[in-house]
C-alpha cells in the first residue's frame, strides 16, 4: 500500500478534519462528531436534503453539500454505512421546518441506518421521506441496484427543487423523475486498497478489466482483456439502451465519470465515442459532464451515465450549485 | 416487581449487559460453528454499553429513552446483529412511547414491537430460525397471559416470556436456515439451537431475573 496518511485506523476522521479547516464557513459538523457533515449556511423554511454512506468515493458523498444541492451527509468509514445516530443528529441539525428527504445509494447497510434514523424522526415529529439511488445497470433487477454516479442527477434535481423552496413532495417527485429517467454502466482496470487492509481485495492482470464493477469492487458481469475506448462506449450504451431505451429524437444529459486513477485524458476520449455513438442513433445530447463525481479511491475505470433531459431537467440541470467541491454557474 | 419505572431503565439494561457478560463465551463458540463467530461478544459490547448510555439520557419519556438506547445500540455495535438488536429496542419503545414506567401488559407490548422492529429491519418471519423466534415466543406467551390476567405485573409476564422465548429457541433445532452461513451450511445447523433464538432467550431471562426484583 502507497498512500499519503498517518494511522490507517484515522484515515476518514484526519480527511474530514482538512476538509473542515480547509473550508470553514462553509460546511461544519453537528453533535461534536465529525461524521456529522452539515451545511454552515442553513436556509429557513427549505427542504433539507441528507445523503450519507461510506469514505472513498470523493466528491460523493460529502462533496454534493452546498448551496443548490444538499444540506448535510452522514459521513462513514471507508466503504462502511454511517450510524443511525448520527444521521439523526444531521436531521436535527438542518432541519429547516419543511421536513427532510433522505436521498442515498441502495445499499442494504445506508437502508437500515437511514430507517432507523427516520423512525426516530417520526417520534420526535420530524417529517421524512426516502429515495434511493440504484442506477448500476450491470447489479440485478431495479430493485436491487446499486447506487453508482449517477446519483449526481438524482443531487441535483432534488438540490434545486429544494434550493426554489419546493415542497417536500415535489423535492422527491424531483429526486424520483431523475432516477427514473437515469441509467448507468461502469468498468474497472485496476483495483483499489482500503487503508486498514492494506492490500487489494481482488486482482486484475496487467492486461485484464471487468466490465460492471461496483465502486466497491463488487463484481461485475465479465473480466476480459482490455477493450478499446469505442468498444466500452459501445458495450456501455447498449447495455444501458436496452434496459432503457430511448427513440431518436430523444434528449439525454451524458455523464462520463472517472474512477479515481483515470486521467481525464482518457475520460475525453472515452467522451467523445460516446457523443459519436448517440449521435449516430440520433439522440440528442443537451449537456455533458466529464470528471470525477463518483470515485473509488485510486481505482482505474470509468462509468457512463444517461439521464433523460426534459425542459424539467433542464432547469434542474442548469441551476447554479456551489460547494468545497463543485461548482456551476446558472445556465449551460 | 408490579411495574418498572424510567428511574430503572438503567438497571433493566444492566441486567441484560450482566446476562450477556456471563455468555458471552457460550454464544461465541456457537456462533463460531454456524456464523461469524462472534456474537456473543457483539451482545456482550452493545448491551453492555445501554446501561451507561441510559443513565446519560435525558428524556424523561420511557418510549423514547428505550428508542434512543436503540439506535444507539447500532453505533456501538455497527453490524446486521447491531442493526436487528437496536431495531428492535426501538419497536419495543415505540409501544411505550407517553408512558413514565412498565407494567405487565405494557411489557407484552415491549416484546411484541421488539419482534415487530426486527421483523420490519430484518424480513424475516417466524420460523426462519432466526433471534425472532425467541423474541416472538416471549412475545406470545406474555400476550396469554396478560390476556388471562390482564393486571398480571412485570415480574409474572417477564417470566412467562422468559417460557415463551424458552420454547421458541428450543423450536428452532427442527428449522432450516435461511439466513446467514447457518443457510449454507443446513446439515450442520439440523438438531441444534440457532444461537441468535439462544441469545434471544437470555434477554428474556435477563428481564426475568430483573422482574423479581422488588417494586
Amino acid at each position: 500500500m502507497k498512500k499519503i496518511l498517518n494511522k490507517p485506523e484515522e484515515y476518514t476522521d484526519d480527511m474530514l478534519r482538512g476538509i473542515y479547516e480547509a473550508h470553514k464557513g462553509e460546511v461544519k459538523y453537528a453533535g461534536n462528531d465529525l461524521r456529522c457533515y452539515c451545511t454552515a449556511k442553513k436556509i429557513p423554511g427549505k427542504v433539507a436534503i441528507i445523503t450519507g454512506g461510506g469514505t472513498g468515493h470523493l466528491p460523493l458523498f460529502l462533496g454534493y453539500v452546498g448551496e443548490g444541492l444538499l444540506d448535510g451527509c452522514g459521513v462513514g468509514s471507508v466503504f462502511q454505512s454511517p450510524s443511525p445516530e448520527q444521521i439523526f443528529e444531521i436531521t436535527r441539525e438542518v432541519e429547516a421546518g419543511s421536513g427532510v428527504l433522505y436521498l442515498y445509494g441502495n445499499y442494504t447497510g445506508d437502508i437500515m441506518a437511514f430507517d432507523m434514523a427516520s423512525e426516530m424522526c417520526e417520534m420526535e415529529g420530524i417529517r421524512t421521506a426516502s429515495i434511493t439511488g440504484a442506477d448500476d445497470v450491470c447489479s440485478g433487477d431495479p430493485s436491487v441496484r446499486r447506487g453508482v454516479a449517477g446519483i449526481f442527477f438524482m443531487y441535483k434535481a432534488a438540490g434545486a427543487e429544494a434550493a426554489r423552496m419546493g415542497t417536500l413532495e415535489e423535492v422527491l417527485a424531483a429526486a424520483r423523475k431523475a432516477k427514473d429517467g437515469t441509467r448507468t454502466v461502469g468498468f474497472a482496470l485496476t483495483p483499489c486498497v482500503i487503508p486498514e487492509i492494506g492490500h487489494a481485495n481482488f486482482s486484475l492482470d496487467e492486461n485484464e478489466m471487468a466490465m460492471g464493477m461496483g465502486i466497491h469492487g463488487e463484481p461485475g458481469i465479465w473480466n476480459g482483456p482490455v477493450k478499446s475506448s469505442r468498444e466500452l462506449a459501445q458495450e456501455s450504451l447498449d447495455t444501458i439502451l436496452k434496459d432503457m431505451p430511448l427513440d431518436s429524437g430523444e434528449e439525454v444529459s451524458v455523464l462520463i465519470n472517472g474512477l479515481g486513477a483515470t486521467s481525464q485524458e482518457e475520460l475525453y476520449i472515452l467522451c467523445d465515442d460516446v457523443l459519436k455513438l448517440l449521435r449516430d442513433k440520433g439522440i440528442r445530447v443537451y449537456r455533458s459532464f466529464v470528471g470525477e463525481y463518483a470515485t473509488s479511491m485510486e481505482m482505474a475505470g470509468a462509468s457512463v451515465s444517461l439521464c433523460r433531459t426534459d425542459q424539467e431537467m433542464k432547469e434542474y440541470l442548469d441551476y447554479p450549485v456551489h460547494t468545497p467541491f463543485l461548482t456551476m454557474l446558472k445556465g449551460k | 416487581m408490579e411495574r418498572m419505572t424510567r428511574e430503572q431503565l438503567p438497571d433493566f439494561f444492566r441486567s441484560i449487559a450482566s446476562m450477556f457478560a456471563g455468555h458471552a463465551a457460550e454464544l461465541c463458540e456457537m456462533d463460531a460453528k454456524l456464523g461469524d463467530g462472534d456474537l456473543g461478544l457483539t451482545m456482550k459490547k452493545g448491551f453492555g454499553a445501554l446501561p451507561e448510555i441510559a443513565e446519560k439520557l435525558e428524556e424523561p419519556d420511557l418510549g423514547k429513552a428505550v428508542m434512543k438506547c436503540g439506535m444507539k445500540l447500532s453505533s456501538v455495535i455497527p453490524s446486521t446483529m447491531g442493526f436487528l438488536m437496536g431495531s428492535g429496542l426501538m419497536g419495543a419503545g415505540r409501544t411505550l412511547t407517553g408512558k413514565a414506567e412498565m407494567t405487565g401488559s405494557d411489557l407484552a407490548g415491549f416484546y411484541r414491537g421488539y419482534a415487530d422492529g426486527i421483523i420490519k429491519r430484518g424480513k424475516c418471519s417466524p420460523g426462519d430460525r432466526t433471534i425472532l423466534d425467541a423474541v416472538n415466543g416471549a412475545a406470545s406467551e406474555a400476550e396469554k397471559l396478560v390476556k388471562e390476567k390482564p393486571d398480571a405485573g412485570f415480574g409474572e409476564v417477564a417470566a412467562a416470556a422468559e417460557k415463551g422465548a424458552e420454547k421458541g429457541a428450543e423450536a428452532t433445532r427442527n428449522m432450516i436456515p435461511k439466513f446467514g452461513k447457518a443457510a449454507v451450511h443446513q446439515e450442520a445447523a439440523a438438531g441444534v439451537r440457532d444461537q441468535g433464538a439462544v441469545a434471544g432467550f437470555y434477554l428474556a431471562a435477563a428481564i426475568a431475573e430483573f422482574g423479581k426484583e422488588e417494586d
